[in-house]
């Protein structure tokens, strides 16, 4: 193996983690948006809630690179839509790729959010309504916080799936990681060397998030003193 | 009444820097009942559980008819030889927990029949009826296809008894068998326990029921600290030890019974 | 539009066969990435309970490395990778020019791998929620440790197990779609095929989704049925 090889692998891969974070951060983002929509949406009404319930069996029940392809390719099939307004963007891999990300985390998402909602014990819940607060209150001091620990470790999970998730972009030709990885391997042929440096990338990044929200789950967990209580002293 | 079924010499068990066993020596004989008494932390359920080596001993010998093994130094381990002979000795044994630990995956009865047939390899109609008739004997016949989630904790602990019995044990280790029960179960339980020790069974009972171990037993032994402070018939060891700490010990728990 | 639909069919002009062979491969692919990750799962969740240190420390790296690594950069590794390898080798013998090797075996492989990390920490977690004393009762019965594994430890921990092995049979599928880029003509690679022969890429991709949905609630149908019967065993209120 050589060793100048390796050296000059490394920052020419790393040339496309800005596109990886960015891919990472925004479908974290708009997935997140979509996924609290579907939650309200389910909370509103029977056929809201089948609706979402269709949504989430949709996005979980087949591959994400299928997605993306389904959204990347299809809608050229349809003059009506090559036609439209939203063309110059659907023509954008970066799009596609984004849109399909987004689409498949809030799918996930949503169910973490759900499970977390579940979460606040029916104890608690009256201990509040007794203690006179208010169903804004309750949702605000009680279930809100309650959710949100219990939602974190699957979060966490979810945060890093998306991370490697985002290196599915590259069949669609984007630049991130991965795709830079496989440009160099046609040209090189050296797949082991070039894949494994790729791996060790996200090995790295996957291993900081990791470590991250543990960090969080610690400072949140009920056996250390509440936030609010540390405030308030 | 003379051959010895179970022997232990030596015995030193530690876990960490706690010495819960400090040398202990003690024979059961054919057809005996032996009682071990003692305060929590006393290492009674240790030296039990030392028997059928649930608990390896740092040091000392385990015999149980003619299978035995020896331990040197704490954390040895067994060599292929020293696990078949703890194989044949365990299979001389019926052990009988405080807290039942029936298999929940079995019936009532799969669980009596599940030693004879798929360890000693007996033949499936003869073992079927030797657990139908232990069933019986322990008043359970009715609930023989029942799951142990279904049974009430004293009839938990009857299965587990006719389960102990199934392997046709040398002897039987009762590990403070009525503990974990309500105390309107107890007394079922020890009926069944009774019976067992007046057809001459050989018998180590390790319990915190003083009354009933006076009634059953041959021989008690009170454990203090890891070793065998007061012996001898249960008149004496109940009425009149020699030792004060053994009388207090007894008073205290007889009064409260 | 709807007359597009007969190409879906069995019919001459139809992809209907090639649908349903391709459908054949993406199950064939990921039954033997499931069985392959069991294995695997089975082995690592045994070294990381009760293994030599150095294969519990093995079984860990493996664990975090296969989590931390993006799903199509294994299966380049062991495609790419595997061929490089492959015709290395193959040059030492004197064989000159590329290697290929099988997509299928590769990301069988691959997938396995990833597959085991994941089924190590549900059998891990369903063994642990075995009640000790059950284990104990066994050995004083004198059960070898193979008795003991088939009579009371794997039937009390499959039930626990078979919802994560569902998960893990889930994911091992939609992983499978990944296999395509080796070239390996499986439903995502057919219904690329398709989309590009017939220039009709909604038609084909969305029934690839089809495809994949009916595989995925097929087989999730079976892992329920079948923990549902292993659970019945263990609960009340049905004695037979």
């Amino acid at each position: 193996m050589d060793i100048h090889f390796l050296l000059g692998l490394i920052p020419t891969l790393l040339s496309g983690l800005p596109l990886t974070l960015e891919l990472t951060v925004f479908s974290l983002l708009g997935g997140g948006v979509i996924a609290l929509l579907l939650n309200g949406l389910r909370a509103g009404s029977i056929v809201g809630a089948r609706v979402a319930d269709f949504y989430v069996f949709l996005f979980r029940g087949s591959p994400l690179l299928l997605q993306i392809f389904l959204i990347y390719y299809a809608p050229g099939q349809f003059s009506f839509i090559r036609h439209s307004f939203v063309w110059p963007f659907l023509r954008e891999p970066y799009v596609c790729a984004l849109l399909a990300l987004m689409l498949n985390d809030a799918a996930y998402t949503s169910e973490i959010i759900r499970a977390g909602l579940r979460a606040a014990p029916r104890g608690a819940i009256e201990a509040a309504v007794v203690g006179g607060m208010s169903p804004l209150t309750r949702l605000r001091r009680v279930i809100l916080p309650l959710a949100f620990r219990q939602a974190l470790p699957a979060y966490g999970i979810e945060i890093t799936g998306m991370l490697k998730s985002t290196s599915l972009a590259s069949v669609v030709t984007l630049m991130d990681v991965t795709g830079i990885a496989s440009a160099e391997v046609s040209q090189t042929y050296r797949a082991i060397e070039v894949f494994l440096t790729a791996a060790v990338i996200y090995l790295v990044l996957v291993t900081l998030v990791t470590y991250g929200v543990q960090r969080l789950e610690g400072w949140l967990s009920p056996t250390r003193t509440p936030l609010s209580a540390r405030s308030a002293a | 009444m003379t051959e010895a079924a179970i022997r232990l010499s030596g015995i030193h068990k530690s876990f960490g820097a706690h010495h819960v066993l400090r040398g202990i020596d003690l024979q059961a004989r054919n057809g005996e009942v032996i009682s071990i008494i003692g305060g929590s932390g006393s290492g009674k359920s240790t030296l039990l559980r030392c028997v059928p080596l649930l608990e390896q001993p740092d040091s000392g010998q385990i015999a149980v008819g003619d299978d035995s093994i020896s331990l040197g130094e704490p954390g040895q381990r067994l060599t292929g030889r020293d696990r078949q002979a703890m194989r044949r000795l365990r299979s001389q044994l019926g052990f009988v927990f405080q807290n039942f630990n029936l298999w929940p995956h079995m019936t009532a009865l799969q669980n009596v029949m599940e030693l004879p047939l798929h360890v000693q390899k007996r033949p499936r109609a003869e073992c079927r009826e030797e657990a139908e008739a232990l069933l019986e004997r322990v008043g359970l016949t009715a609930r023989r296809d029942a799951w142990p989630s279904q049974l009430s904790g004293g009839q938990q602990q009857r299965v587990a008894i006719a389960r102990a019995l199934a392997v046709r044990p040398r002897a039987l280790l009762f590990d403070e068998p009525t503990s974990a029960l309500d105390p309107e179960l107890v007394g079922e339980v020890l009926t069944v326990i009774r019976a067992l020790a007046e057809e001459g069974r050989t018998m180590v009972l390790v319990t915190h029921e003083m009354g009933f171990a006076r009634h059953v037993s041959h021989r008690a032994i009170y454990l203090h600290d890891g070793r065998i402070e007061e012996e001898g018939p249960p008149e004496q060891v109940f009425d009149n030890p020699l030792s004060e700490r053994c009388r207090r010990f007894v008073s205290h728990h007889l009064s409260r019974n | 539009m709807w007359d597009d639909l007969t190409l879906l069919g069995f019919g001459a002009m139809g992809w209907g066969h090639a649908l349903f062979t391709a459908a054949t491969t993406t199950v064939a692919v990921s039954a033997c990435a499931f069985a392959l990750g069991l294995a695997i799962g089975t082995l690592c969740a045994w070294a990381k309970l009760s293994g030599p240190a150095p294969l519990r420390r093995l079984a860990e790296v493996y664990g975090v490395v296969l989590r931390g690594i993006p799903d199509l950069l294994v299966i380049y590794l062991f495609y790419f990778g595997g061929r490089q390898v492959a015709t290395t080798v193959a040059g030492l013998f004197g064989h000159h020019g590329p290697v290929e090797i099988s997509g299928f075996a590769a990301g069988a492989i691959a997938i396995g791998l990833i597959s085991g990390a994941g089924q190590t920490e549900v059998l891990r977690g369903a063994y642990q929620a075995i009640s000790p004393g059950t284990l104990e009762a066994a050995k004083v019965g004198g059960m070898t440790r193979w008795t003991m594994f088939r009579r009371i430890i794997a039937p009390q921990a499959l039930p626990t197990a078979l919802p994560g092995l569902n998960n893990q049979w889930q994911s091992a599928i939609k992983e499978s779609a990944l296999v395509s880029v080796t070239g390996l003509v499986e439903t995502m690679r057919e219904v690329g095929i398709a989309a590009g022969s017939t220039e009709l890429p909604f038609l084909f991709y969305a029934a690839g989704i089809v495809i994949y949905l009916i595989i995925t609630s097929l087989s999730g149908l079976v892992f329920r049925t079948a923990e549902w019967r292993a659970m019945r065993s263990q609960m009340p209120a049905r004695a037979r």
